[in-house]
């Protein structure tokens, strides 16, 4: 360290040393405008391209700086997850942390290297700005501050879902999802942002950012109470529902989305039943309308809606012909991805409003709808598409070849099937998935070894199955072969179904986009198996309606017509679920609401009207 | 204090008077008003009057989350930022548990001792201005502003680089910016002989700063000094060496003191603090080559980050004494309590008024200026 | 600093016998008091005196409003070991009163002043009580928590209002801010 050397005196010469500053570099700095570094935090830029409107960055700016403005020419699409809204920044009050930059979840927003904005008293409104990619005074000055891979707030990795082996799931048909821990479910829960998109594309709008939260505090009677807010079936929806909130989740569109459906299934698992009835039981009105509705079908559709009209006062009586409550849920899904006890449950907090279900029963057979009418003030269908759809190719009337509809519904009654050591299965949907699925199993319980073939006309990438189905299917030892049609079923000298035979796929659709199927005759392949089932669709058994019924009532393209609340042109009638809008349990749910909804407000008309 | 809150308070005719300095004064660092009682020229009572700075920080902090408030922090001492969110981070590490790697440690020291620099470089061209010289100033700002040029290369913020978080910091550095620094550090340390030639060994500043507003020992301890004016009496308390925090316990660095207590001896400490920043520095780049890894632990997503319940008390070395934050947390995403004691909160009030009493009018500024008393962290 | 013992080995005896003294080692260098409010005083007196603990760091005021109390939290600092002790007390909140240190200690002069002003706490003793630095402010005690920051902005100031020409073009064609 040197000495300072400040003990001697003044001298006159001293101010001579100043002569050596002639011969030194000036300190200057250019005039010119310089580029600020790259890390530099400027004004914002935003990549409107990117950006979803999710208005992530408007909850964690700290001054409150930033508006959502909605602008009508954007693009908006709910159930992908994108909003008409982009934010505006409030100059006055940012203070250029980067904060939004750091925990925007679609890397659209970035600060530039621009270092000044100036202006008079009269232009403040020059403060308040909606960034877009060029930059705030139209010239672009590069992107200084941006969201780089390791330094991103949000963590982009959902928490694993334990499972069980493949091998170990073929030895039964035992739920084979163990769902979330505590810890794993609070730092799930911990990833969520809060946007809502999942609320805004979910067909029952389920209010999945306050359940969330709700997990996330630990709070989980308060999430149970938010779900029954629109869904009486959470514990089926929680193990299967196909999951729009997680397409539009805005952590999926760079990460993994949150897993909304198993933070559902790990809130209604691990709060006891007699709770979940009691926070269910909340809000019912306690007076009695005298109003009496049937419903025909125990599925999600009819049993939703029976939910909400009991709640109302009304009394209702749900009609089923099988043996149990739960429609296809009972009797369509396999109990490896959703045991029956938790339909059991859900259906028996439906049961604690007050409805009554009668199971065992087949309207137009034992009842006939004409007399549901009379005892009746409405009759809602929920009956669901219970024939499934055939191929019609050669050979597809044998008794060897079954409907997958028909199959997995005896596999759910607890009856035994026989299955042969070789099986394949004609589609490539979640059915089809289910079907091989179950095939598989029942073939390592009689033969201890599994062999399913599953050909499917979609190419690999186009399969309509949804992709945890395919991975599952696959570890599990299944053969998918995509682009192949079903060309002919191969019958034996013993009048035993053989094989089939399946054609390679050149293209589905026409130039239209109409149903069209090319196939390349020259590549055949026989698949040998004792058993073929079709997997590619599902129709409405009305056999019930009746002939004079059938006729009075509109229809359109073979679907019983309704508005869009549920009303057929018979004003008592009214129809929902998968015989409306297509087999999914939470559009069913949805169609649900929106039937009892219609049905209460016709009543009321009708009683005024009446009055 | 307004103008038109003013009460006049009468005096019995004798020969002392009131003056008011401040609070926008170029003898005043920061916005502050001292009232002074004098008899000619000599103080006879001094009363500070603090309040113009004041934006509510503590209770601004008890209403944002976590991450939210280190846009905040840096704001409450406006020359040396770099401490207050190094402080807030390691109250709220402290509280969490979370481990810092020790790269983004090796960088915070940096940040530290860069923020030192330009605090005293700001801090000698002020006090050269109590006393006339105003060359200083301009050196001082200009050399200031190429530091300035280093942090905005790596943190994005020349100021107030909003750039740590508790767990870490937030990038890290970029390409070539080491030897940037090393140029730099090359750079400051060839001027500091000019600043010598011109301000230290400068006869009239000697003779001007020599005896002015004198502290000793017992005084200072009594009156709860620390930092370089506590080291200026002969105490050799450095919190980077008695409560060791971040990586200083494996750097080289001296204590420097001086025995004379008065404004001369405050501003050589600090002038030897410049000197062994600069060493610290060199060290630091010498070893941040070699620590990799990442720059901040694994948080959770800032929206929905608890810190569990407790209380922690983090002190630092300021460029100006010691800083302290007691950070409380009830379990929530916010904070419940943040206090936060800066070293001025003793230097501009209890100090300053008792070391002006004796003093001439003169002198007041550079008492002032050589306690190195920032406002903002008194209002905060 | 050399590993000496914090407080002498006397003083931690004594400080057992003490009712109502919790000692606690929260880090390496920081140790927790909890104590009596009545026999704060003594406490510091004997930390000063006795263990070389004589640099008062800070005291703090945290408003625990659900208890009903304050706390008081007074940090000392011993330069010989580098040790921080914080010392805990507990004060009902209504009406908020309590001893000054300052014969002990004169930055915390400095301390009390502030909490007075801030959470209104009234320290007996305290050579000053004046405003400091909310001196023209007539509200409550601007830091206890049942003073809401965000109500009084909204009843005192008014808001900027912006009306630039890219949202005036938004509005005409039916967007607008989002509420």
């Amino acid at each position: 360290m040197s000495e300072i050397n400040y003990k001697s005196r003044g001298s006159i010469l001293n101010p001579l040393r100043t002569l050596s500053f002639l011969a030194r570099k000036p300190v200057t700095l250019p005039l010119e405008p310089r580029a600020a570094a790259p890390n530099y935090r400027g004004f914002h830029l935003n990549d409107w391209e990117k950006c979803i409107g999710c208005s992530t960055c408007q909850k964690i700016c700290d001054n409150e700086a930033i508006t959502m403005i909605h602008i009508p020419e954007l693009p908006e699409d709910p159930v992908q997850g994108v909003r008409a809204q982009r934010p505006a920044i409030d100059y006055g009050r940012c203070c250029w942390c980067g904060l939004c930059v750091d925990v925007c979840p679609t890397a659209s927003l970035s600060l530039s290297r621009e270092y000044i904005h100036t202006c008079e008293q009269h232009e403040l409104d020059s403060y308040f700005i909606l960034p877009d990619p060029h930059g705030m005074h139209k010239r672009f000055y590069d992107h200084g501050w941006r969201k780089t891979a390791d330094e991103d707030l949000i963590d982009l990795q959902r928490q694993s879902m334990p499972e069980r082996e493949p091998v170990e799931r073929l030895q039964s048909f035992d739920e084979f999802i163990d769902g979330y821990d505590t810890q794993a479910a609070i730092l799930e829960a911990s990833r969520c942002v809060q946007c809502g998109m999942c609320h805004d594309s979910c067909p029952a709008h389920m209010h999945a950012p306050e359940y969330i939260r709700a997990i996330w505090e630990q709070d989980l009677e308060e999430a149970v109470r938010q779900i029954y807010r629109t869904n009486p079936f959470a514990h089926v929806c929680g193990r299967v529902c196909t999951r729009r909130c997680e397409s539009a989740c805005s952590i999926g569109v760079r990460g993994e989305p949150v897993a909304i459906r198993w933070l559902k299934r790990y809130a209604m698992d691990h709060v006891s039943h007699e709770r979940i009835r009691a926070i269910a039981g909340g809000q019912r009105s306690g007076n009695s309308s005298g109003r009496r509705i049937a419903i025909v079908g125990a599925g999600p559709a009819g049993l939703t809606a029976a939910y909400d009209l009991a709640r109302e006062g009304h009394a209702v009586t749900v009609f089923e012909a099988l043996p149990e409550a739960g429609g296809m849920m009972r009797y369509g899904i396999p109990s490896y991805r959703l045991p029956a006890e938790r339909i059991a449950d859900d259906i028996d907090v439906i049961r604690s409003m007050g409805v009554e279900i009668r199971c065992n029963i087949r309207i137009g057979q034992d009842i006939t709808l004409a007399q549901l009418h009379e005892n009746h003030d409405a009759v809602l269908l929920g009956i669901g598409l219970q024939f499934g759809r055939s191929t019609r190719i050669p050979g597809s009337d044998h008794p060897g070849v079954h409907s997958a509809v028909d199959l997995l519904r005896r596999i759910r009654l607890g009856e035994f099937v026989a299955v042969p050591p070789a099986a394949v299965v004609i589609g490539g949907g979640n059915t089809a998935m289910d079907m091989a699925r179950s095939l598989a199993r029942l073939q390592i319980a009689q033969h201890g070894l599994a062999c399913v073939t599953i050909t499917a006309l979609e190419d690999r990438e186009h399969l309509l199955a949804d992709q945890e189905e395919l991975r599952e299917t696959g570890e599990e030892g299944i053969t998918i072969l995509p682009a192949r049609g079903p060309q002919r079923c191969d019958i034996d000298d013993s009048a035993c179904i053989d094989g089939l035979f399946t054609v390679a796929v050149r293209s589905i659709y026409d130039e239209f986009g109409r149903f069209a199927p090319c196939y390349d005759d020259s590549d055949v392949q026989l698949h040998r198996a004792g058993m073929v089932v079709e997997a590619i669709g599902q129709q409405a058994d009305l056999a019930l309606l009746g002939e004079e019924l059938t006729e009075r009532l509109a229809w359109d393209r073979g679907r019983l017509q309704t508005d869009n609340r549920g009303q057929t042109s018979e004003p008592w009638l009214w129809a929902a679920g998968d015989l409306v809008n297509g087999p999914d349990v939470i559009h069913a749910v949805a169609d649900g609401h929106r039937a009892a909804t219609g049905i209460g407000a016709w009543l009321a008309e009708f009683a005024e009207a009446t009055a | 204090m307004r103008p038109e809150n003013y009460q006049a308070v009468s005096h019995p005719p004798s020969h002392e008077y009131e003056l008011n300095i401040g609070p926008n004064h170029p003898g005043i660092e920061g916005n502050y008003a001292l009232r002074l009682t004098l008899e000619g020229d000599i103080v006879v009572a001094a009363r500070a009057d603090a309040g113009y700075l004041h934006r509510g920080f503590e209770k601004l902090m008890e209403g944002r989350l976590w991450m939210q408030n280190i846009a905040l922090v840096p704001r409450i001492c406006v020359p040396d930022p770099a401490h207050m969110e190094i402080c807030y981070a390691l109250g709220v590490e402290m509280l969490g548990g979370l481990e810092v790697p020790a790269r983004a440690q090796w960088i915070r020291v940096m940040q530290l001792e860069l923020s030192r620099i330009t605090a005293h470089l700001f801090y000698f061209g002020g006090v050269a201005a109590t006393m006339g010289m105003y060359s200083n100033m301009f050196w001082g700002v200009a050399d200031r502003d190429l530091v300035l040029d280093l942090f905005e290369e790596f943190t994005g913020g020349r100021v107030y680089s909003m750039f740590n978080v508790p767990g870490g910091v937030r990038r890290d550095l970029p390409d070539g910016f080491l030897g940037k620094l090393k140029a730099l550090l090359d750079y400051l340390e060839s001027r500091l002989e000019d600043y010598d030639n011109l301000f230290f060994s400068n006869y009239v500043v000697v003779h001007r700063s020599r005896g002015t507003g004198p502290m000793n020992r017992q005084q200072a301890l009594e009156w709860g000094v620390t930092g370089p004016n506590l080291r200026a009496t002969g105490l050799a308390f450095d919190v980077r060496r008695d409560d060791p925090y971040l990586v200083y316990d494996q750097i080289e660095f001296d204590i420097p003191t001086e025995e004379a207590g008065d404004a001369l001896a405050r501003i050589l400490v600090r002038r030897r603090e410049l000197q062994e920043s600069i060493r610290i520095l060199r060290q630091v780049a010498e070893q941040l080559p070699y620590i990799k890894g990442p720059v901040r632990c694994p948080l959770p997503n800032p929206l929905a980050w608890n810190v569990p319940a407790g209380d922690s008390y983090a002190r630092v070395e300021s460029s100006k004494g010691e800083l302290a934050y007691y950070t409380v947390s009830n379990g929530g995403d916010k904070p419940w309590r943040v206090h936060i004691r800066g070293p001025s909160q003793m230097h501009a009030v209890q100090v300053l008024e008792n070391l002006s009493v004796g003093s001439r009018i003169e002198d007041i500024a550079q008492i002032m200026f050589t306690l190195d008393a920032c406002p903002p962290e008194v209002d905060r | 600093m050399e590993e000496s013992k914090e407080l002498t080995g006397w003083l931690e005896r004594v400080l057992e016998e003490f009712h109502g003294v919790k000692v606690q080692r929260k880090a390496a260098r920081r140790m927790r008091i909890d104590i009596d409010a009545d026999a704060l005083p003594a406490l510091l007196e004997l930390l000063q005196g006795r263990a070389g603990y004589v640099h008062l760091s800070a005291i703090s005021c945290v408003d625990w409003i659900d208890d009903g109390q304050f706390e008081l939290v007074y940090h000392v600092l011993s330069y010989e070991t580098g040790t921080l002790v914080s010392a805990h007390i507990r004060i009902a909140r209504d009406p908020g009163v309590y001893l000054s240190v300052y014969d002990l200690y004169p930055p915390a002069a400095f301390f009390e002043r502030d909490i007075h002003e801030m959470f209104g706490v009234y320290f007996e003793g305290s050579p000053d009580m004046e405003k400091f630095i909310l001196t023209e402010w007539d509200g409550p005690p601007p830091m206890r928590k049942e003073f809401d920051t965000r109500a009084y902005v909204h009843a005192t100031f008014d808001w900027q209002q912006y009306d630039p020409e890219w949202l005036r073009e938004i509005r005409a064609r039916g967007g607008g801010i989002v509420e």
